[in-house]
C-alpha cells in the first residue's frame, strides 16, 4: 500500500512537470503544442548522448540536456508556430509533424532499442519500510522544487508578471509595451526546458526508445484535459489523479493497460465536461 | 382568438444574475410588436430563450398553444418561428442565393422542386435579386442585414422575431429597412416581434411595445404612452442625480 | 459537369487503367493499388472535414475498423472475403456514430483531439486485447479479392472512381449545400431550421464507410492488418494528401492521394528519410499552398472560371 503511494507520488510529480509545460504554453500562447512529448524525448536522449557517450559529468549532462531542449522548443516556435498561428489546426498539424519527425530522427540515429541513462543516485533508499529506488525520489523531489520555482517565478518576477498579463490578453497586453510575441517564445522555452527536465530526470527509471514521445504526449495530455486546459492549479491535481489511477491499474490489475487509462480518461472528459476540472468553458 | 405566443414568468439566472426575471406577454396574430431597454435589460436573453439557443430556470412559453421550451432551435423554427441575430452571421464561403436556399431546406418548408424559383421570390422581396450570385464577404452591411432576414423569411415563419434589425446601419440605410418590414408585415399579415433602441425607427413601426430593464417588464402599451412612462424613462437615465454618485 | 472537367478526368481515368497492364510489373501494380485505395481514403476525408470544415484527425479508427473487420471474418473465421466490404463499411460506420455523438458538438481543435484519442484508444485495444486482435503482430493469412493483381487493382480503381462520384454528387447536392452552411455557421444554420446535429452525423458516417471500405481493401490487398491501421501517421497523412489536393473538391483529395502516394514510392531510394520528405511537404503545404496543390493547378491549366 505505501508503495503504492510513493510510486504514485514519483509517477504524479513526473507527469506534473510534463503537464505543466504543456498547460502553460497552451494558457499564454493558446498553442496546443502536439512536440511536447517530443522535447521530453529529446531530453532524455541528450541526457543518454551526454554522460553515456560523451562521458559529461551527470550535473553538466543534465543542465546542457535542458538547456538543447530549451533552444530547440524557442526555435521551433519562432519558426514553424508563430507563422501559422492564426489556425489552431495547422498549429497542430505542424507541432505533430515535428513530434513525427522528431521521433524519425532519434530512430534513425540511435536505433529502435531502449537506452541505458546513469542515474544520478544508484542506490535505494528506505522510506517506512518500503525500498524505493533513490533516483525515483530524487525525480520527485526535483519536480517539486521545479514546479514550484516556476511558481514562484510567474507570481513574483517582472518577467512573471509580463506573461501573465499576455495570457489574459495579449493585445492588451503588446499596448502596454509587453512584447507578446517575445514572450510566446520565452513561455514555450519554459514549457520545452520542463519537459526536457522530466526526460532528464526520469531517463533512468523509464524507457528511452524512440517512440517515448508518445506515451509521454498521451500521458501529459489527458493530464491537461482532465485538469483543464491553461490552469496549472488543474494540472497538478489531475497528474495526481491520474499519476496514482496508472499506478493502480499497474499494481493491481496489468500494466500495459496504463496507456489506455489515459487515453480513457481524455474521451471521458472531453465527453462529459470538456473544460475539465478548472479549465475554460469549450463547446462549439 | 388565442394569442400566437404566451409567455409566463419566464425566468434565466447566469450564476448569481438574473438575466429575465418572471417575464409574462402574449402577442396577437398579426401584431408588430417592440421590446424596448437599456443595454443589459434581458432583451436578448429572452429571444434567446423563445429561440431555444438557451435553456430557461423557470416559467412557460408557447407558441399556437404548443410549449417552446426545453426545444431544440431548429425545431422552433420548423413550428413557425424565425429570428434573426443582432451581429448578422451570414454563412461565409457561399453566395447571397446559396444562404437563402439553405432557409428554403428546413423541413418546413417542402421546396421540392421550385427550390430556385421561391429563392428567387424572397431575393426579390428584400430587394437583393440583383445580387443574388454575390458572396457573402463582399456585400455591405446594410445588404447583409436584408440578407438575415431573407433567410429568415426563407423558413416561411408565421412569427419573425428580429434582434436589434437596425443596428450598424447609416442614416441612409435604415429608412429602407423600415419599409422593407413594414411591407412584409402587411403583405404577409407576419407577426413581428422586434428588439431596438433606436426609438424614432421604432415608433413607426410597432404598435405596441414591451418595456424591459434589469430582466423585468416594466411597462407595457402604445408606443406614445410608453416614451412618457416615467420608470420607462427612469430605466434609461437613470435616478436623476442620486445615480451617478 | 462541364466539358472540359470530364475531358480532363477522362484523359486521367485512361492514364490510370491503361499504365499498370503497359508497364506489366507486379510491383508496380502493386504501387497503383495502394494509390487507389489512399484515393479512398482521401476523398472520404475530404468530404467531411474539407466540406464543413470540422477537421477529424482520426480517419484511421474507421480505416482500421474496416480492416479489422475484414480480419476477423476472412481471417479468423474464413468467411469469403467478399464479405468483409459490407461488414467493414458497418463497423466504420458503428465507430461513426459512438465517436460522432459525444464529439462533433465540441469546437474546432477539441474535436480533432477527440477524434485523435479515439482512434488512438482503439490502437491501444487491438494491441492489449492480444487474444482477439492478435496483438501488435495483428492477424495475417487474409484471402485476396482477386487472384491477379491487375484484376485487383481494377476493382479497386473503379471503386475509387465511384467513391469521387457519389461523394462529389452528395457535396453538389442539397446535402452538400447544408455541409458547406454548417461550415459557414453553425449556429445560423440552426436558425434557418437545419436539425445540424443530424447532418453532422450522417456526413461523419458517410465519411467513415468510405474510409472503412478502404480498409477492407487495404486489409485483403496487404492479406494482413496490424495496429498500425489505427496509428496516427495513418491520419495525417490522409490529411496532408486532401491538403495537397484541395480541400473540400473531393476529386482533388483523391488526386491528392494519388500523388503523394507515388511520390512516397519515388522517393524509396531516399530509404528512411522519405518520411522526412513527406513532412517537409507537409510543412511547405501548410505554409504556402492553404489552398492545396491539384485543384488550383487544374483550374489554371484548364483556364477560363468556374
Amino acid at each position: 500500500m505505501l508503495t503504492v503511494l510513493i510510486y504514485g507520488a514519483v509517477t504524479s510529480a513526473v507527469l506534473a512537470m510534463l503537464a505543466v509545460g504543456f498547460t502553460l504554453i497552451f494558457g499564454v500562447a493558446r498553442i496546443l503544442n502536439l512536440a511536447h512529448g517530443a522535447f521530453y524525448a529529446i531530453g532524455a536522449y541528450c541526457a543518454y548522448s551526454f554522460t553515456a557517450l560523451l562521458k559529461l559529468p551527470l550535473i553538466v549532462s543534465a543542465l546542457l540536456s535542458v538547456a538543447v531542449v530549451a533552444v530547440f522548443g524557442m526555435a521551433m516556435e519562432r519558426v514553424l508556430v508563430r507563422p501559422l498561428r492564426r489556425s489552431s489546426l495547422a498549429v497542430l498539424m505542424i507541432t505533430l509533424t515535428v513530434a513525427l519527425t522528431v521521433e524519425q530522427v532519434l530512430f534513425i540515429a540511435f536505433g529502435s532499442q531502449s537506452k541505458n541513462v546513469p542515474a544520478f543516485v544508484n542506490f535505494p533508499i528506505n522510506v517506512h519500510g518500503v525500498s524505493v529506488d533513490g533516483q525515483r525520489l530524487l525525480a520527485l523531489a526535483i519536480a517539486v522544487v521545479l514546479i514550484g520555482a516556476l511558481w514562484l517565478f510567474i507570481q513574483r518576477t517582472r518577467l512573471g508578471s509580463a506573461i501573465l498579463a499576455v495570457s489574459q490578453d495579449p493585445e492588451a497586453a503588446q499596448y502596454m509595451g509587453i512584447p507578446a510575441n517575445r514572450i510566446f517564445t520565452i513561455v514555450m522555452g519554459l514549457s520545452a526546458a520542463l519537459a526536457g527536465a522530466a526526460g532528464v530526470i526520469s531517463g533512468p527509471f523509464l524507457s528511452v526508445r524512440p517512440t517515448m514521445d508518445q506515451t509521454a504526449m498521451i500521458t501529459a495530455f489527458s493530464v491537461v484535459i482532465v485538469g483543464g486546459l491553461g490552469s496549472i492549479p488543474g494540472s497538478i491535481l489531475a497528474a495526481c489523479i491520474i499519476g496514482y489511477s496508472q499506478t493502480i491499474v499497474a499494481f493491481y490489475l496489468n500494466p500495459e493497460w496504463t496507456g489506455t487509462v489515459s487515453l480513457v480518461a481524455i474521451l471521458l472528459t472531453l465527453v462529459l465536461r470538456p473544460s475539465g476540472l478548472m479549465g475554460r468553458v469549450v463547446n462549439a | 382568438m388565442s394569442a400566437l405566443l404566451e409567455v409566463e414568468g419566464l425566468t434565466k439566472h447566469f450564476s448569481g444574475v438574473t438575466a429575465v426575471k418572471d417575464v409574462s406577454f402574449t402577442l396577437e396574430a398579426g401584431e408588430i410588436t417592440g421590446v424596448l431597454g437599456p443595454n443589459g435589460a434581458g432583451k436578448t436573453t429572452l429571444f434567446n430563450l423563445l429561440t431555444g439557443f438557451l435553456p430557461s430556470d423557470g416559467g412557460a412559453a408557447r407558441f399556437e398553444g404548443r410549449s417552446i421550451l426545453k426545444t431544440a432551435p431548429h425545431v422552433i423554427v420548423n413550428l413557425g418561428m424565425a429570428r434573426t441575430f443582432q451581429l448578422c452571421r451570414p454563412f461565409h464561403g457561399m453566395t447571397v442565393r446559396e444562404n437563402v436556399s439553405v432557409g428554403c431546406l428546413a423541413p418546413r418548408v417542402h421546396a421540392g422542386g421550385g427550390l430556385d424559383e421561391r429563392v428567387a421570390e424572397i431575393l426579390g422581396e428584400v430587394g437583393l435579386a440583383h445580387k443574388a450570385a454575390q458572396p457573402v464577404e463582399i456585400l455591405p452591411y446594410g445588404d447583409l442585414r436584408r440578407l438575415e432576414i431573407a433567410r429568415a423569411l426563407a423558413t416561411r415563419p408565421r412569427l419573425l422575431l428580429l434582434d436589434e434589425p437596425f443596428a450598424g446601419l447609416g442614416a441612409g440605410e435604415i429608412e429602407p429597412l423600415v419599409q422593407l418590414i413594414r411591407r412584409l408585415h402587411d403583405s404577409q399579415g407576419l407577426t413581428i416581434l422586434i428588439i431596438e433602441h433606436k426609438l424614432r425607427e421604432f415608433m413607426q413601426l410597432v404598435s405596441r411595445v414591451i418595456a424591459m430593464d434589469f430582466g423585468e417588464v416594466i411597462a407595457t402599451g402604445a408606443p406614445a404612452d410608453i416614451v412618457r412612462h416615467p420608470k420607462v424613462i427612469e430605466s434609461y437615465i437613470g435616478k436623476g442625480a442620486n445615480a451617478i454618485a | 459537369m462541364g466539358k472540359r472537367n470530364t475531358i480532363g478526368a477522362a484523359v486521367l481515368l485512361a492514364l490510370f487503367a491503361g499504365l499498370p497492364p503497359l508497364l506489366h510489373n507486379h510491383y508496380l501494380t502493386g504501387v497503383f493499388i495502394v494509390c487507389a485505395i489512399d484515393g479512398i481514403w482521401a476523398a472520404s476525408w475530404d468530404f467531411f472535414s474539407g466540406l464543413t470544415g470540422r477537421e477529424n484527425f482520426g480517419q484511421a479508427l474507421f480505416i482500421g475498423g474496416g480492416a479489422y473487420a475484414a480480419a476477423f471474418l476472412n481471417g479468423n473465421f474464413g468467411l469469403n472475403p467478399w464479405f468483409s466490404i459490407p461488414a467493414g463499411i458497418a463497423v466504420a460506420v458503428v465507430f461513426a456514430l459512438l465517436v460522432g455523438f459525444p464529439t462533433l458538438r465540441l469546437k474546432g481543435p477539441y474535436f480533432a483531439l477527440a477524434t485523435l484519442a479515439s482512434a488512438a484508444i482503439m490502437q491501444q485495444v487491438a494491441i492489449n486485447l492480444w487474444q482477439y486482435t492478435g496483438g501488435s503482430e495483428g492477424i495475417y493469412g487474409l484471402d485476396t479479392l482477386i487472384e491477379s493483381s491487375l484484376g485487383f487493382y481494377y476493382l479497386v480503381l473503379a471503386l475509387m472512381v465511384a467513391t469521387v462520384v457519389v461523394l462529389g454528387l452528395i457535396a453538389r447536392s442539397r446535402w452538400g449545400t447544408i455541409m458547406r452552411a454548417i461550415k459557414g455557421d453553425e449556429t445560423a444554420c440552426q436558425a434557418a431550421g437545419i436539425n445540424v446535429t443530424f447532418y453532422k452525423i450522417a456526413s461523419l458516417a458517410v465519411s467513415a464507410a468510405f474510409a472503412g471500405l478502404g480498409g477492407v481493401l487495404f486489409a485483403h490487398y496487404q492479406q494482413a492488418v496490424t495496429p498500425d491501421d489505427f496509428d496516427v501517421f495513418l491520419s495525417i497523412s490522409v490529411i496532408i494528401m486532401a491538403y495537397v489536393g484541395g480541400l473540400g473538391t473531393i476529386w482533388g483529395a483523391a488526386c491528392g492521394g494519388i500523388l503523394l502516394n507515388l511520390m512516397l514510392e519515388l522517393m524509396r531510394g531516399l530509404g528512411e528519410y522519405r518520411l522526412w520528405v513527406y513532412y517537409v511537404i507537409l510543412m511547405v503545404v501548410l505554409f504556402f499552398m492553404r489552398e492545396g496543390f491539384v485543384a488550383p493547378l487544374w483550374r489554371r491549366l484548364r483556364g477560363g472560371n468556374a
